[in-house]
């Protein structure tokens, strides 16, 4: 598990550095990026997950989203992972922008040819933070998860399926009921196959209804002038009212004006951070 | 003279001054003269420019008096000075250099003359034609010699003048306007031109009085420098007698300790040496028997006898001196009386030193805090604190002790760094000013130390600096010149969180306060009589309350239980905020508001009538604020599972107060003295 730092820079006295790394779980070359802050130096930080959305690699968040100065003051390491397997040349991977390559949907595949590379949900959960906690000045037992879009909804389901695991999880837009919108049903039902009902196994709202683990406290911003809200990709409605229900505590923000963009989530980047921070320097 | 007051054991006003030590001669007899001399700088007007600017007057006043200080006692000699060459030296230090020669003659007592050498006390006329330039005195007396000569040029002519050259300042003839020297000058009519320099010569009169009036003035004032002087001398001539008295009786002293050894010493020698004359004519006696024994001897002829006396001498003698007969070396030790003979003269007495009033916070039960200051440079190696304990019994003058005043125990605001309190005092007698006693609880040890004491509070509330996280009993005692009252009876106070008290004042009519203080009611919306009572102060539309709350800019928590169906609004509000508004409504106030819709619980976060859009999918039950006026924010959270809800950030430009406003029936239950969450500091 050799890492190759393909790039560093100073930023806020800490570094934002991209490194590749061989996948055993993809069987392909990932890249991530990671900042570390000036804490990181003399001692262990905790470790927040950013997972993006579609199409994105792992450039977008750590250069559109500003959150280093706000990481660097609460002392935390940011990953921020591509979001699908690349380079495997399986057929069909680059035909479309919401599906395959950018499009890997923090799931396990099931079906053929995508279960041997598109695993991004196992690659998330155990190999990459294995490979950051044997890498870096970590602490282990304290690391969040957000994300943006796709990758909201891969930090809910994360979030929801691994109680305990992550100390607080919050998300910017994301795609809170999959089994219910197209984006959802063409990325589970090519990657799971045509049983609906494997899907839910991936769905945030559907997870929340049965979720008993220790008690998240969500934080979810969603821009009013989301054409993808709009477009009824996201259905946070849904999410929230099985929430209600289940008395799970949400904050959820909708922003005035806002729209799905990286400037959206610069505006409320410093919120976010500071929610993590909340429980993982409690 | 400056009264401090204690807390422990409480003092009076009283004018009788500390008992000085009666050795302190050095520290009250150099006093020169009284700062008052200094006090008013309009006094010194006439100088026409000070050395120093105008703000380091004081400063200034110092080093004069003590270079004057030194300079008097350097030179004792000149005890018998005069009186003029004092007083120019006065002048000098004052830096009035320039002004010398002028000042001296006025300071010499020669007021008269000087005003009849002034030029405007001249005839008008002269004056007219003399100095006339609007300058200051200086300027008139230059022009003086020449105003003479003009003036007996213009004698001859007058009669014909009938014109006045503005330009040569000279009455001409008309003619000379026309064709003489004057012709290109201006002229005015001499009428009028009389008119305008005799408005100019009254102004320099005006000028004139006022600067005699100052003299006098400063005449005065060096009379009054000259009586100090005097006194000043008549002390230090005190003080060297003093002095030299001492040095005398030490040396007396010494003497008599001298001669005392020597003759002790003389007496031990006279006693052995006579000892050792007897024994030596002891011995001389024994010789002298022997010698005879041995004639005898030698007559008698029997050998065996002869040879039986063996002892011929069995004593030796002891020749040598028992004592010697000079008298020892003896150091005489003068360096006391040096020691003494130095301290008249190297460095001068220091001025006595002004005690500063008492500062606040300066005094506890068992300490006192004084501080004071020194006029000038002196040379200072300690200071003599003299202090007397002021009866605690009736003054005097008659008047009684005050009664113990009563804190208002419910109107205590606190918060963890502070407290509010404030009381009334039941007192037909006056009261000058409170002292506040607090002593700090500590589980071990006994309650009743005062740790700190905060004294001469003018008014019937003050607020206290506190440790955090600490119990305190605080009690008042009013003071006046009677003396001080006994404790009022004490409070207790926690700065483990803030305390605030609910406003009645501001109390809508409709909502209720119930016993313990903190919890609020409304049991119907609209009152069907209407004629219920609505004081100037309270809400008249919102179901209100206002909260008291200390002003003090730190971070204060509380929290508000409600039943998950009440409707309310609660927050912060500026203690002016509209009565017949709603909290949230506007830009003085900033709340959560609690609202159900037949779909949901809605949660609304108001200022200025805006809220941001948000949902909150668990309805919080007791909800914690935090206002956090370093930082600048007003925070939500549901206490419950320590979930942040909403934040403003806002700079809030004045003390805010807790609101809470019921809009349906209900009740709200305010929870004080809480500690701060550690959760509530992010977000």
């Amino acid at each position: 598990m050799a890492l190759k730092q393909v790039s560093s820079n100073k930023c806020f006295e800490g570094f934002q550095k991209v490194f590749e790394h061989d996948s055993a779980e993809l069987k392909c070359k990932m890249k991530f990026g990671i900042y570390l802050p000036p804490k990181a130096e003399t001692g262990k930080c905790p470790v927040l997950y950013w997972l993006s959305g579609l199409t994105c690699t792992e450039q977008n968040f750590i250069t559109k989203a500003a959150f280093q100065q706000a990481a660097a003051e609460h002392g935390l390491i940011v990953v921020a992972p591509d979001t699908s397997p690349r380079g495997c040349n399986i057929e069909g991977e680059d035909e479309s922008w919401d599906f395959g390559t950018g499009a890997g949907f923090y799931v396990d595949a099931t079906e053929d040819p995508w279960k041997t590379n598109y695993r991004m949900y196992s690659y998330i959960k155990d190999e990459l933070p294995k490979l950051i906690n044997a890498n870096f000045p970590t602490d282990p037992e304290r690391m969040s998860i957000f994300g943006h879009s796709m990758g909201g909804h891969g930090a809910l389901i994360l979030a929801l399926k691994n109680p305990g695991k992550y100390k607080s999880v919050s998300a910017f837009a994301p795609i809170c009921n999959p089994i219910q919108c197209q984006w959802g049903k063409k990325a589970l039902g090519g990657y799971l196959g045509p049983d609906a009902s494997k899907w839910e196994a991936y769905d945030a709202t559907q997870l929340v209804k049965s979720y008993s683990g220790t008690r998240l406290d969500i934080l979810i911003d969603q821009g009013k002038d989301d054409q993808f809200l709009s477009a009824g990709q996201l259905l946070p409605d849904n999410f929230i009212a099985a929430c209600t229900e289940r008395k799970i505590p949400v904050v959820f923000r909708l922003q005035q004006g806002y729209d799905h963009s990286y400037y959206f989530i610069a505006s409320f980047i410093n919120d976010h951070i500071k929610h993590h921070a909340k429980y993982l320097n409690a | 003279m400056r009264n401090y007051e204690t807390s422990g054991q409480s003092q009076h006003h009283s004018t009788s001054p500390p008992v000085p030590e009666p050795s302190d001669t050095e520290t009250e007899g150099l006093i020169f003269y009284h700062m008052d001399l200094y006090g008013s700088k309009e006094r010194f007007d006439i100088f026409p420019e000070e050395p120093s600017g105008r703000g380091d007057r004081s400063l200034g006043d110092t080093r004069r008096e003590s270079a004057l200080s030194s300079e008097k006692v350097q030179h004792p000699q000149e005890v018998g000075y005069d009186l003029e060459k004092e007083v120019a030296e006065l002048a000098k230090m004052y830096g009035l250099d320039e002004d010398r020669e002028k000042e001296l003659e006025l300071l010499g007592g020669h007021l008269e003359k000087v005003e009849s050498r002034w030029p405007p006390a001249r005839t008008e006329k002269a004056g007219l034609q003399g100095g006339l330039s609007s300058g200051g005195v200086s300027d008139e007396w230059n022009s003086q010699a020449v105003s003479e000569e003009e003036e007996e040029e213009e004698e001859e002519e007058e009669e014909a003048a009938d014109v006045f050259c503005s330009t040569c300042k000279i009455p001409i003839r008309a003619f000379d306007k026309l064709f003489g020297e004057h012709k290109d000058h201006e002229v005015a009519q001499l009428p009028s031109a009389v008119e305008s320099e005799k408005e100019e010569i009254h102004k320099n009169m005006c000028k004139l009085e006022e600067q005699i009036a100052q003299m006098e003035n400063v005449a005065s004032h060096l009379e009054e420098i000259f009586i100090t002087v005097e006194e000043n001398f008549g002390r230090q001539e005190q003080n060297f007698e003093v002095h030299y008295n001492d040095a005398v009786q030490v040396l007396a002293q010494k003497y008599e300790e001298q001669l005392e050894a020597l003759g002790e010493e003389k007496r031990q020698k006279l006693e052995a040496l006579y000892e050792q004359l007897v024994s030596c004519g002891k011995h001389l006696d024994t010789c002298k028997e022997l010698t005879d024994e041995t004639q005898e001897l030698f007559l008698e002829n029997d050998k065996a006898e002869f040879m039986k006396v063996k002892k011929f001498l069995k004593q030796e003698v002891n020749l040598e001196l028992s004592t010697l007969p000079d008298f020892e070396e003896r150091v005489i030790d003068v360096s006391e009386v040096e020691q003494l003979m130095n301290s008249i003269n190297a460095i001068p007495a220091p001025c006595a030193p002004v005690i500063n009033p008492q500062a606040p916070n300066a005094a506890t039960g068992t300490s006192l805090r004084v501080c004071w200051g020194l006029f000038s440079d002196d040379t200072v190696e300690c200071y003599q604190l003299c202090y007397q304990p002021v009866s605690n019994e009736r003054h005097s003058d008659g008047q009684a002790a005050p009664s113990p005043p009563i804190i208002k125990n419910k109107k205590i605001q606190s918060c963890e760094n502070a407290a509010l309190v404030c009381w009334e005092s039941r007192d037909i007698n006056p009261v000058d000013s409170y002292t506040v006693e607090l002593s700090k609880l500590t589980d071990e040890e006994n309650e009743d130390i005062i740790t700190e004491s905060i004294v001469g509070i003018p008014n019937c509330e003050v607020l206290i600096h506190l440790q955090p996280t600490q119990k305190y009993h605080i009690c008042v005692r009013a003071q006046n010149l009677g003396g001080s009252s006994e404790r009022s009876e004490p409070v207790l106070i926690h700065t483990t969180g803030t305390c605030f008290y609910l406003n009645e004042d501001t109390a809508h009519p409709l909502l209720a306060i119930l016993d313990d203080g903190f919890t609020i009611s409304c049991d119907e919306l609209e009152n069907p009589e209407c004629d219920l009572p609505v004081y100037d102060n309270s809400f008249t539309r919102c179901i209100a309350i206002l909260g008291s709350l200390i002003p003090f800019p730190g971070k204060h928590y509380w929290e508000v239980e409600a039943e998950e169906d009440t409707e309310y609004r609660i927050g912060v509000a500026f203690e002016n905020t509209p009565r017949h508004g709603h909290l949230g409504a506007n830009n003085s106030s900033w709340c959560m508001r609690h609202i159900i819709t037949p779909s949901r619980h809605k949660y609304e976060f108001l200022h200025s009538g805006m809220t941001p859009d948000i949902r909150i999918t668990v309805p919080p039950r007791r909800i914690g604020i935090l206002l956090d006026y370093v930082n600048c924010r007003l925070s939500f959270f549901n206490a419950d599972i320590a979930q942040h809800l909403h934040t403003f950030n806002s700079h809030f430009q004045h003390y805010v107060h807790p609101c809470f406003a019921l809009e349906t029936p209900g009740i709200l239950r305010i929870h004080t003295g809480i500690t701060t969450p550690p959760w509530t500091a992010l977000p």
